[in-house]
Formats: structure tokens, C-alpha cells, sequence
């Protein structure tokens, strides 16, 4: 009986680590396919393959921050918020630059959410947005009625001997919304 | 014979075993990582997450499609429900840090920090994305074998005594890995750019108003600086990827990262991405090393007091 016992946990733990040693085999594989910057149709097939269970676990990443190349210009995000009375106002993303020391430290996923909105593979996001800065700036009596994004830059420019003059900003008008009543509640 | 001494090189890396010092240190830094992340979002826990956010959930499923482990689709979407998840994560933190009910906390961290990444992917950074892999792996590990009140309550119930038991690091390893796959892929993304084959990355980074924290003093913005400065960026990324696994260049690697780390931090403004990448350091600190150093400690403020530390093993 004790040695049926002993031959039982010496079974599973020859299961328990084949099926360890699948689980870190499976890992390092795909993670590396994953997350290499290699073109390969091999590393295609890999990704696709594997992307269901990596999407659902959380096992997705991407180690691209600053590259390949990184962002050449300076940039914010405004809106111009115009009132259902006709009257307008400009209002506008936190801006590290201009917030103190612990300040930022709280803000940072705004200058992290502004550099995403300015992409324009993210235009889904900004019906929401122009919904919130809406509600953000609405009073009962003064509705929002139009929401307009629009992203200021100036571009960075070495000069001939590596030094850096600020280039002038530009506007650039990234999305007008129309502003509903039930956006507002 | 070469694929017996790999199988035997594998089995002796993942399951050679070891103190469990390193992974709960590892814990402790990482559930400190976490706390700090949640605290630093709490003023704004509804402005990202909540029914009103910048983003809502069905733009953010559209937006990402597939099946995903988040919370956020399971609970009623309320403020109220929202932030009781929040208040969960965070006591779930505490707990994970400090070592109550380990195993079962590092599993809620990990389910909540994948939850709020998976509900606005738009605001995380590189050291949010390392936190969640991390903490996958974490559930795996014997996190709450040292240093933790799951560990007293063993000892003072007798099921355990003051020696610390080795354990197989395979769930270690595993962290270790991805760190090092992180410098990797980075310095890989990095080869893609011409901006960084050239020298003149760091010229646009470091003239980002938006991440600029303290004043860089002029001479290291010099193009000859920072041609340096981006060429070793790149090298370093490519050490302490590839490197790192050689055990004589592991601690001069270690110190460089560091110190790479920390002027990172000093410069840029990206809360927390260099705390949560260097919490995983101490992973590749020799156990026995951390125990010579504990012993040190111990000799030390022994000398000043005059009696020992407590004589259980950390």
C-alpha cells in the first residue's frame, strides 16, 4: 500500500513536469515570435497561431518605445468647445510641460492617451472623446453643442550644428462632433 | 549527446533548486510597483475606467476585438461596481506585498492588471505591459515561501521550521526571460531605425517638452553626447538581453542597467517604467550573495547594538 503510494506521487511528478516543461517551452517560443521585430513568414504563421490565447491571457507586448523612430515633434491636443449660446472656449489636455513635479507623475497617462489620439489608426477614439470633453464643459443651462480636436505641433529640427531653435506651431483640425443631448447625461 | 547536455543544461536552469530570497524580494518590489501604479491613477480611476471614460468599454472591444480576461466585462457597469474593483486590486496588492495568501493574491493582481489594461490598452506604457507579464509568471512562483506573513503563520503553526526550503525556479526563470527578451526586442526595434543607427534619437527624445522632468546639463545635449548616448543605449539594450546570462558580466551588466535606469528617470517623465523594469533585477541577484549580504546586515547592526538580528532565514 505505501509503496502503490510512493509509485503514484513519483507518476505525477514525472507528469506534473512534463507538463511544466511544456508550459516554459510553449512560453519562450511563442513570446520570442511575438515580440521580435523579424519579418518572416514563419513568424507570421507563429503570431496568428498563438495570437488567441495571448490576446485572451494577456500575453501580448511590444517593446517599441522611441523606435523605430522616434517622435520628431512636439505636440498637444485642444478643443474648441462651442456652446449652444453661440459662445466658445478652448480647452485643452493636461500638459506636462506645463504641470509641477508630482503633478506629472498623476497626468502622465493623459500625455500618453494624447500621443495615441493623434494617430490616426485610433480615429474610433475620438467620438468618445469629444463626448466627455462635451460633458466636461456643459452646464444645464449652457450645453455644449460642437466639439472640435485639433492637434497643435511643431516640429524638431536639428539645426546644421545639432543645436535646436523651436520651429513655429501648427493647427491641424482633427475631428468635429456634433454634440447629442443624450451625450450629455 | 548534445541533446542530453541541453536537456540536462534545461533541467539544471529551470529546476536546480534554489532560495526562494530573490523571487520575494521580487514580490515584495513588484506589489510595491503595483500599489504605486494604482495610487498615482486614483484620482482618475473613473476618468479611465469608469461608465463616462474617455473611452468606453464597447470602443475599446471594437477597437481591440477577441476574447480577453476582463473584469470590466463581467461586472455591472456602474461607478460604484468600478470602483469596488479598484478598492479589491488595491487591498489585493497590499496583501501581495506584504505576503498574506500569496498564491491567491498574486492570481486577483494579475486578473485586475490585465482588467484595466485590457480596458484602455491607449494609456499604458512599456513598464505596465512588463508588470502584467510578470505577474502571469508570478502566480506560478513560490513567491510566498520568504519573507512573507504566509511564512510566519507556517512557522508559528509548526508546519514549518526556521530553514528555508530550496525551490525549483522555474516560474523565476521565466521573469528572468522575459526581462531579458524585453532588452532585446528593444534593441532589435531599435536596429530598424535610422534615427538610432545614426546617433540622433536621443536629439528628438531628449527635446520632447512632454517628457522632460529635471534640466539635462547642456553638454550631454551635445550632438557627440548623444550620438554616444544613443549608440549605448543600443549596446546596453543588446547586454542585458544577451549578455546578462553570463554570470562573470551579470553584475557589472546589473550596476550599467541601473544606472541607465536611473538617469532615464531623472530625464524623462514615465512614472513608474523604470521602477517596474528595475524590481525585476534583483531576480538575478546569486541567492547566496543576497544571503552574504543579509549576513552583513545582521554583523552590522548586531555591532551596534549589541545583540543579534532574529535568527530566522530570510
Amino acid at each position: 500500500m505505501k509503496k502503490q503510494t510512493y509509485w503514484n506521487r513519483v507518476q505525477l511528478d514525472r507528469v506534473k513536469r512534463v507538463a511544466i516543461n511544456l508550459f516554459l517551452g510553449f512560453h519562450i517560443v511563442f513570446m520570442a515570435c511575438w515580440c521580435l521585430p523579424l519579418d518572416s513568414q514563419w513568424l507570421t504563421l507563429s503570431r496568428n497561431f498563438v495570437r488567441p490565447y495571448f490576446v485572451w491571457a494577456g500575453l501580448f507586448q511590444s517593446w517599441n518605445t522611441f523606435a523605430p523612430t522616434p517622435w520628431s515633434a512636439n505636440s498637444y491636443l485642444e478643443a474648441i468647445v462651442v456652446y449652444q449660446d453661440g459662445s466658445r472656449q478652448i480647452w485643452s489636455f493636461p500638459r506636462m510641460e506645463q504641470l509641477g513635479l508630482s503633478e506629472r507623475y498623476f497626468k502622465e497617462r493623459y500625455r500618453k492617451f494624447s500621443e495615441n489620439l493623434q494617430n490616426d489608426k485610433n480615429d474610433a477614439l475620438w467620438p468618445d472623446v469629444a463626448r466627455y470633453i462635451a460633458r466636461a464643459n456643459s452646464t444645464a443651462a449652457n450645453p455644449a453643442k460642437t466639439i472640435i480636436l485639433i492637434q497643435v505641433s511643431s516640429v524638431i529640427v536639428p539645426s546644421s550644428e545639432g543645436s535646436y531653435r523651436p520651429e513655429p506651431w501648427d493647427q491641424h483640425v482633427l475631428y468635429g462632433y456634433g454634440v447629442k443631448r443624450e451625450d450629455l447625461q | 549527446m548534445i541533446m542530453r547536455s541541453f536537456t540536462a543544461a534545461w533541467n539544471r536552469f529551470f529546476f536546480a533548486e534554489q532560495s526562494p530570497t530573490p523571487i520575494a524580494l521580487f514580490r515584495i518590489a513588484y506589489g510595491t510597483s503595483v500599489i504605486a501604479t494604482l495610487w498615482l491613477l486614483h484620482p482618475d480611476w473613473l476618468a479611465w475606467y469608469g461608465t463616462h471614460a474617455w473611452t468606453s468599454l464597447p470602443t475599446m472591444q471594437a477597437l481591440e476585438p477577441g476574447r480577453r480576461l476582463n473584469l470590466f466585462t463581467v461586472i455591472p457597469q456602474s461607478d460604484p461596481w468600478i470602483n469596488r474593483l479598484f478598492w479589491v486590486f488595491l487591498v489585493s496588492a497590499i496583501l501581495l506585498t506584504v505576503g498574506f495568501l500569496t498564491r491567491i493574491n498574486s492570481a486577483i493582481v494579475f486578473l485586475c492588471l490585465t482588467s484595466i489594461q485590457q480596458r484602455n490598452l491607449f494609456i499604458t506604457h512599456g513598464g505596465d505591459t512588463f508588470l502584467r507579464l510578470a505577474g502571469f509568471f508570478l502566480i506560478f512562483a513560490p513567491a510566498g515561501a520568504a519573507l512573507s506573513v504566509d511564512r510566519l503563520i507556517r512557522i508559528w503553526r509548526g508546519k514549518q521550521g526556521t530553514f528555508l526550503r530550496p525551490r525549483s525556479p522555474w516560474a523565476q526563470r521565466m521573469i528572468q526571460i522575459q526581462l531579458a527578451l524585453l532588452y532585446f526586442a528593444s534593441f532589435c526595434w531599435k536596429l530598424k531605425g535610422p534615427a538610432w543607427l545614426q546617433g540622433t534619437a536621443l536629439f528628438y527624445i531628449y527635446h520632447l517638452d512632454g517628457l522632460k522632468r529635471f534640466p539635462v546639463p547642456a553638454w550631454l545635449l551635445h550632438p557627440t553626447m548623444l550620438k554616444v548616448g544613443s549608440w549605448s543605449a543600443i549596446a546596453l539594450e543588446f547586454s542585458l538581453g544577451v549578455l546578462i546570462w553570463v554570470k562573470d558580466l551579470r553584475y557589472i551588466l546589473l550596476a550599467l542597467g541601473l544606472l541607465f535606469h536611473l538617469s532615464l528617470e531623472y530625464s524623462l517623465n514615465i512614472p513608474m517604467f523604470q521602477w517596474d523594469i528595475l524590481s525585476a533585477y534583483i531576480l538575478f541577484v546569486d541567492p547566496a550573495d543576497i544571503t552574504r549580504a543579509w549576513e552583513r546586515l545582521r554583523g552590522c547592526a548586531s555591532g551596534k547594538n549589541g545583540k543579534p538580528l532574529a535568527s530566522v532565514q530570510v
